[in-house]
């Protein structure tokens, strides 16, 4: 009998498929992540003229962007966590980062599948359109404001342990950003506190979004919230990834 | 004790375990030789899960050598845990997937990939012809066991660990695991388990190794332990019914104090 450690590669493709396979059946993760962006998409029409279509669609996204990274993502690790599905796999010859890498790429999945089924339904339902750069740059900045809630949940679940006090995070956090998204739109709004909620990670993704929507309105505060994202990502992946345990002892 | 030969599977040696200042296992040393069934018995807390974790390299230990079939658990991870099929004291897994699924994936990431033929065979044998579709949350606890000693041992592995394998079965799924596990050691695996269970000890296992305070107290046949300790005061005075069983040698060895 000759020990056979199968190929990286393989390995990632079969956990991929796994994966992929429990993304689709857990349909309240699906219903949070895609169904609640279209909603708003749909239920928002009145506003296009009050706020401009691209803005109904950052904010489509942007929540979308949240749920996936705060609710989907996080969630499914700190229950699988909790449920020791981790430690059955480490016991397999499976690298670690394979694991990892398996779960981000079907949140990177669903993100893509959100950006575009809001492209598409805010054209079909709201007449939203874009020229062809600002949907390659939305659809490339959905990625990245994607990457800086995935990197969120992974401080959440690298700080925490809990699976109940994780459930409960997530979803103050999730109300959080939509509060602070909605207080970041009241115009007389003191200053100071507009610039921390306008470069908060809601803030920031949203900016980018909105900036790569319409060139005309990438402003160096656009630039500045892609330099904070991108820290952020740093900042939370870094210390999410250092402090994550694979159980919950 | 069917072992083929003096080949041990399993060799570990002055192995030191310690989580912050508790010491959990200190200078722990046994070998699983090759067709044979070695069980690692004692109290709650007595180090078996931490020497487990250490030999599936789980946990980082800090001192001793561990090696599965010459493969190094510290330097060889990867080529360790092939050479080695776990089932865990807790199985979990993904409630979303059917039993199918849950052997393709495992099939997969050990390199032995499955047709759908083969994985109805293989439940077939097991008789879980007809589980195929179905959850692994939604099978009986003996089923969920046959499922997960079946993908410990999907790979052909040398050394198989169980860890408290039986608990939580009735009788009748108890001895049909016990002689599934003979079947595998029939077979020229060697299989590594714990169980509280001191009959289930005596029934299956080839030798033995009791643990306790972090230290290996005996290791030898159930049989000679027995014989070696039976005429000892200590045992004499734990033993019910006059006859001196395993059980009465482990209390005498491990005393009496309920642990935690």
């Amino acid at each position: 009998m000759e020990t056979i450690v199968p190929k990286s590669s393989t390995v990632f493709a079969t956990l991929f498929r796994a994966d992929l396979a429990t993304a689709v059946s857990n349909r309240r993760s699906v219903v949070i992540s895609l169904l609640v962006p279209m909603i708003i998409l749909i239920t928002w029409k009145g506003l296009i003229k009050l706020i401009g279509g691209p803005a109904v669609l950052a904010t489509s996204i942007t929540i979308g962007l949240i749920a996936i990274g705060l609710m989907s993502y996080t969630l499914s690790i700190a229950r699988d966590r909790d449920k020791g599905i981790f430690q059955r796999l480490r016991v397999a010859p499976v690298p670690t980062w394979a694991i990892m890498a398996s779960r981000i790429s079907i949140q990177m999945v669903m993100i893509m599948v959100l950006t575009l089924g809001t492209f598409i339904i805010g054209y079909q339902y709201d007449g939203i359109s874009l020229n062809a750069q600002g949907y390659i740059l939305t659809f490339a900045v959905a990625i990245l404001g994607g990457a800086v809630y995935l990197s969120l949940g992974q401080l959440i679940v690298g700080l925490i342990k809990n699976f109940e006090t994780i459930n409960a995070t997530t979803r103050i956090t999730y109300f959080l950003f939509i509060m602070v998204g909605m207080v970041g739109g009241i115009d007389s709004m003191n200053a100071t506190v507009k610039k921390l909620v306008n470069f908060s990670p809601y803030g920031c993704v949203k900016m980018m979004l909105a900036g790569s929507m319409e060139a005309s309105k990438w402003t160096s505060d656009t630039s500045t919230a892609v330099i904070v994202s991108i820290a952020y990502i740093v900042v939370f992946g870094g210390i999410g990834i250092s402090k994550f345990k694979w159980n919950t002892k | 004790m069917t072992v083929t030969q003096d080949k041990y599977i399993l060799k570990v040696d002055g192995l030191g375990v310690t989580y912050g200042n508790v010491v959990a296992v200190k200078n722990v040393g046994f070998g699983v030789l090759q067709g044979e069934i070695f069980g690692l018995l004692g109290p709650n807390g007595a180090g078996k899960t931490s020497t487990l974790s250490a030999i599936e390299s789980l946990i980082k230990f800090k001192t001793g050598t561990i090696e599965v079939d010459g493969y190094d658990v510290q330097q060889k991870p990867l080529h360790a845990r092939a050479s080695m099929g776990v089932q865990l004291q807790s199985t979990s897994f993904q409630s979303e997937l059917n039993v199918i699924q849950i052997l393709q994936l495992f099939s997969g990431i050990y390199g032995v990939p499955m047709t759908k033929d083969k994985i109805n065979q293989v439940l077939d044998e097991i008789g879980l012809a007809d589980a195929g579709k179905k959850k692994f949350g939604q099978l009986s606890g003996g089923q969920q066991q046959r499922v997960s000693l079946v993908i410990a041992t999907i790979h052909n592995p040398k050394l198989v660990l169980l860890d408290e394998p039986t608990t939580g079965l009735d009788p009748q799924s108890r001895r049909q695991l016990w002689e599934r596990i003979e079947a595998i050691r029939d077979k020229g695996h060697s299989v590594l388990l714990t169980t509280h269970s001191m009959e289930e000890a005596e029934a299956v296992c080839d030798r033995i190794a009791i643990i306790d305070h972090g230290t290996v107290v005996a290791v030898d046949t159930p049989e000679a332990l027995i014989n070696r300790h039976k005429d000892d005061p200590e045992v004499i005075a734990v033993s019910r019914r006059g006859k001196v069983t395993l059980e009465d040698v482990f209390i005498a060895l491990t005393g009496k104090t309920v642990r935690a």
